[in-house]
């Protein structure tokens, strides 16, 4: 019976829409495009494989126990990254304390890096013979395994969540705690009662996007979790190590079932609740202060996290100078030759992440914007569809998109396009995820005023709710951005000899053993994406436009 | 907002039109422009041809290089693990993109042949060639030949093991070791083909019994299976391990990055064919016959044992420097067909006698 009468609301919220026709072409556009560029690739995929090698999964032991470590390592890392995040941007946005400007810097690096190069860092640091870990402690810890694996996820992946939860805390108005201080809340009380809950949706889908992110991860799990065997990995083992695409794909497919519950169970515990800060009468006030003690051992903990992905990437940078990697420390430039006959890949490595990352943003915000603010009746759907693409490991898109878009009527391999549009929808949860924290702070009386006053769908989307998103939309591009140049495995399959990018070359590298010219030109890449968004920053201050990085 | 978002745009536009102007692939650095100058006595086709590569990319260069000056045919290629390669392959033979694929051990072109993906071909250059090196079917061409080898940090080596009166390794029952508990590693037959290879060795040398034997024993000095095959060099040449089992021509190219790498080729080992194939319905078919007929002269094999690890599949060309001639090599009698009929038991048995007890 409530499923009916909840049927006939959708109808009836459909048929509304006739009186809206921009808003239906929109949704229209939106489902044509997921559809035909993330599900129809993922059903290509799905369907690649017979009913006889989905039955392994049920028969290997060796499989469902991969499916119960990605769950297990999925879990713990997630809610690492998230406390992580939340740490970083409760410091940098609520805290008054120095070196913000460190703190932010290194919540973008383990972004930009791409798979392999940055484990071999970590390895040399704390492996087995680790120049801190053995060296320089003396101590004899092993890396290798869930534990050394949930410490490399929870720093790569945190500034996903970062930048989610960062968004909404900022906009968090502080007068609401200023109001329960004056009626004689704790700090505690304040805390729990106020401020967290109004964080809930930034916590919530910054958790999601790191979930995602750990789930499909399968350069970290391949150098350092030793014996651990985990779904992505053995779907990618599949391909590499015994040319087996069916079975790769079973596991691929496997990996949709945990990408599932995730999705459900964020939701649920978002749940319909409101978050409404942002009202239309705004005054914030500054923080209200916290004590010594707590602010400087946030920072301290802050401080620590921060030295810690610098020494990381300070490694990599010094063993991109060095003659031998990880063996011989004399310094040189010769590793730096490799990247200049490459600048063609370099220049293909922006110009695809930039578009791709354009797109994702303005895509995931009018997304999110329907989802949000607009009952359409399949607003779940909608959600979902939203969230798809992170369940899907990239590389398994990427063979999704050589399957479906090789032949007529739409023949897009070899070309630039395919490349942009794979990594334009593999980034779609990431900005849409950043763009729904972001709505769900905004309050209906600010739309409704403006609605009231005459304006469409259109234009209070334009007028109202965009100005309001600014920030996560920049957010999420420069996510995306960074994400884009270093990306491996999307575009592993859809490369053509004139559309090479950065990473292949970062690849090809590491396989012949050179990793002194791998972190190389990992280190231009990185350098070239951060100079680009500097400038981009720099263009845009000067239209009187503020970028935050 | 509006502002910014126009800006974007405009940029947007702007990188889309280079998109659109972009040329092609400059052509490849090297040594190019000293062969230019004498032009190659062979009837010139011209023309070009798509590779797929699981080379090293030197190596790919190399070759191109050389090619293009013998043939004329201009070589565009693209570098990908053999199992990448395959997976691509099968994912657009709808519409073949490339020519030729080349590079990686048969048994991985095997699945595809039977899929249809490849074109027959039977070189006119392939009949002096040893039968393993041809597909009774022509699908695919055999044209190097790699073996497994020991590999073994040497510094490391001498440093900690060596004091311990330990030889360095030159069998596979070496390996067993008790000193070489924790500072091997290996890679998982599970995940990684090449690590299968070096399991069916060890029931091919020893039998069904013994090889188990071995396979608990040497499972006791593991420190951890690595997922690929490949995955094994890096740690053991930065000295995280000690010593662990590769394939002779992956860790080739490590050691000539100045790494204290060892390479023992032990009796008894096992091998796989390098080989390459035509895909069906590529662009540029009749190159790709000229690419496998060329492949298989005496000079392009010589080029590939000088630029690689690799030996050659022609008598008259000698082993790669250093290494004894393939005739000195004692090789295991390595069935193939008996190999892969009895991949699935031995995964099995390896995965719940060995892995599930770590």
């Amino acid at each position: 019976m409530a499923a009916r009468t909840s049927a006939r609301e959708a109808v009836k919220e459909m048929k509304r829409l006739k009186n809206e026709p921009l808003l239906l072409l929109a949704i229209l556009a939106i489902i044509l495009f997921v559809g035909f560029f993330v599900v129809y690739p993922v059903i290509r995929v799905i369907i690649f494989p017979g009913a006889e090698d989905y039955m392994k999964l049920f028969t290997k032991i060796r499989w469902f126990k991969a499916i119960k470590n990605s769950l297990f390592m999925t879990c713990i890392s997630t809610i690492t990254c998230t406390a992580v995040a939340f740490l970083f941007a409760y410091v940098i946005a609520r805290l008054d304390v120095p070196c913000k400007g460190l703190f932010k810097f290194v919540t973008l690096l383990p972004i930009v890096s791409p798979p392999f190069i940055v484990a071999l860092s970590y390895i040399l640091l704390f492996g087995v013979q680790g120049i801190v870990t053995k060296q320089l402690l003396g101590l004899h810890v092993d890396i290798y395994g869930w534990f050394g694996l949930w410490i490399v996820q929870t720093v790569t992946f945190f500034p996903y969540a970062y930048s989610v939860i960062y968004g909404v805390i900022r906009s968090i108005s502080t007068n609401l705690e200023y109001a329960a201080y004056n009626m004689g809340a704790t700090r505690w009380q304040v805390f729990r009662d106020v401020f967290w809950p109004l964080c809930r949706p930034g916590v919530a889908g910054g958790a999601l996007v790191a979930a995602c992110n750990v789930l499909t991860d399968f350069g970290n799990p391949q150098m350092i979790g030793g014996d651990l065997a985990l779904l992505p990995t053995e779907a990618y083992m599949q391909i590499s190590g015994w040319y087996d695409m069916k079975t790769a794909s079973v596991l691929a497919v496997a990996l949709l079932i945990p990408a599932v519950i995730l999705f459900m169970v964020q939701r649920f515990w978002v749940g319909r609740r409101s978050y409404v800060t942002i009202t239309g009468k705004e005054i914030s006030l500054n923080p209200f202060p916290v004590p010594k003690w707590v602010k400087w051992g946030l920072f301290a903990l802050t401080m620590f996290i921060s030295l810690f992905i610098l020494l990381v990437y300070g490694t990599l940078f010094y063993g991109a100078f060095t003659k031998t990697w990880g063996y011989d420390w004399s310094l040189t430039l010769e590793n730096l030759q490799y990247v200049f006959l490459k600048g063609k890949q370099i220049w293909n490595s922006i110009r695809y992440a930039f578009m791709a990352s354009l797109g994702a943003a303005f895509l995931a915000m009018v997304l999110a914007y329907i989802v949000q603010k607009k009952q359409v009746g399949i607003n779940k759907f909608l959600d979902f569809l939203g969230i798809l693409p992170g369940a899907i490991p990239g590389m398994f898109l990427g063979i999704g998109f050589v399957m479906a878009f090789n032949t007529k009527p739409l023949e897009l391999t070899g070309t630039s396009l395919i490349m942009i549009l794979a990594l334009l929808f593999w980034n779609i949860p990431t900005c849409y995820s950043s763009a729904t924290a972001g709505l769900q702070q905004i309050g209906a009386s600010v739309e409704d005023a403006a609605l009231n006053l005459g304006a469409n769908s259109f234009r209070s989307f334009k007028d109202v709710i965009i100005p309001l998103l600014k920030a996560p939309f920049m957010s999420s591009f420069v996510l995306s951005f960074l994400r884009s140049v270093t990306c491996l495995s999307v575009v592993i399959f859809l490369y053509a000899p004139e559309t090479t990018v950065g990473t292949i070359s970062v690849m090809v590298l590491v396989q012949s053993g050179q990793y002194g010219e791998a972190a190389a030109f990992t280190i231009v890449l990185i350098t070239i994406a951060f100079t680009v968004l500097k400038l981009a920053q720099w263009v845009l201050g000067k239209q009187g436009i503020k970028l935050e990085l | 907002m509006k502002k910014l978002l126009s800006l974007m745009l405009a940029l947007a536009m702007v990188l889309s039109l280079a998109a659109c102007g972009g040329g092609k692939e400059e052509p490849a650095p090297g040594k190019e422009s000293e062969k230019t100058e004498q032009p190659a006595e062979e009837t010139k086709t011209g023309g070009k041809l798509v590779v797929y590569s699981a080379l090293n990319e030197d190596n790919t260069i190399a070759i191109a290089d050389q090619f293009k000056k013998d043939t004329g045919i201009e070589i565009e290629y693209i570098s990908l693990g053999g199992g990448d390669a395959v997976a691509r392959v099968q994912a657009e033979m709808g519409s073949p993109k490339a020519d030729i694929l080349v590079g990686g051990s048969v048994d991985l072109y095997g699945s595809l042949a039977e899929a249809g993906a490849f074109e027959a071909y039977d070189s006119p250059n392939n009949d002096t060639l040893d039968d393993r090196f041809n597909d009774p079917n022509h699908f695919w061409q055999g044209w190097y030949m790699g073996v497994l080898s020991i590999i073994v940090n040497e510094e490391r080596f001498e440093k900690e093991l060596a004091p311990k009166g330990v030889k360095m390794p030159e069998t596979w029952d070496d390996l067993l070791d008790p000193a070489y508990k924790d500072v091997f590693v290996w890679a998982n037959p599970t995940t990684a083909g090449g690590a299968y290879i070096a399991t069916a060795c060890q029931i091919f040398r020893l039998g069904e019994d013994g090889a188990w034997e071995y396979l608990k024993n040497l499972d006791k000095n593991v420190h951890h299976y690595y997922k690929g095959a490949g995955d094994v060099i890096s740690p053991v040449a930065t000295g995280e391990f000690i010593a662990s089992i590769a394939w002779g021509h992956d860790s080739f190219k490590t050691q000539q990055e100045g790494y204290p790498l060892k390479l023992i080729i032990p009796k008894q080992t096992a091998y796989e064919i390098g080989g390459s194939a035509i895909v069906k319905g590529g662009p540029n078919t009749e190159n790709a016959k000229v690419f496998i007929d060329w492949l298989l002269t005496k000079e392009a094999q010589e080029l590939s044992v000088a630029t690689s690890y690799r030996y050659p599949v022609r008598d008259d060309v000698a082993a790669p420097k250093g290494l004894p001639a393939l005739s000195e090599v004692d090789l295991v009698n390595y069935d193939r067909a008996e190999a892969s009929s009895m991949k699935e038991t031995v995964l099995e048995k390896f995965e719940a006698e060995i892995t599930s007890n770590r």
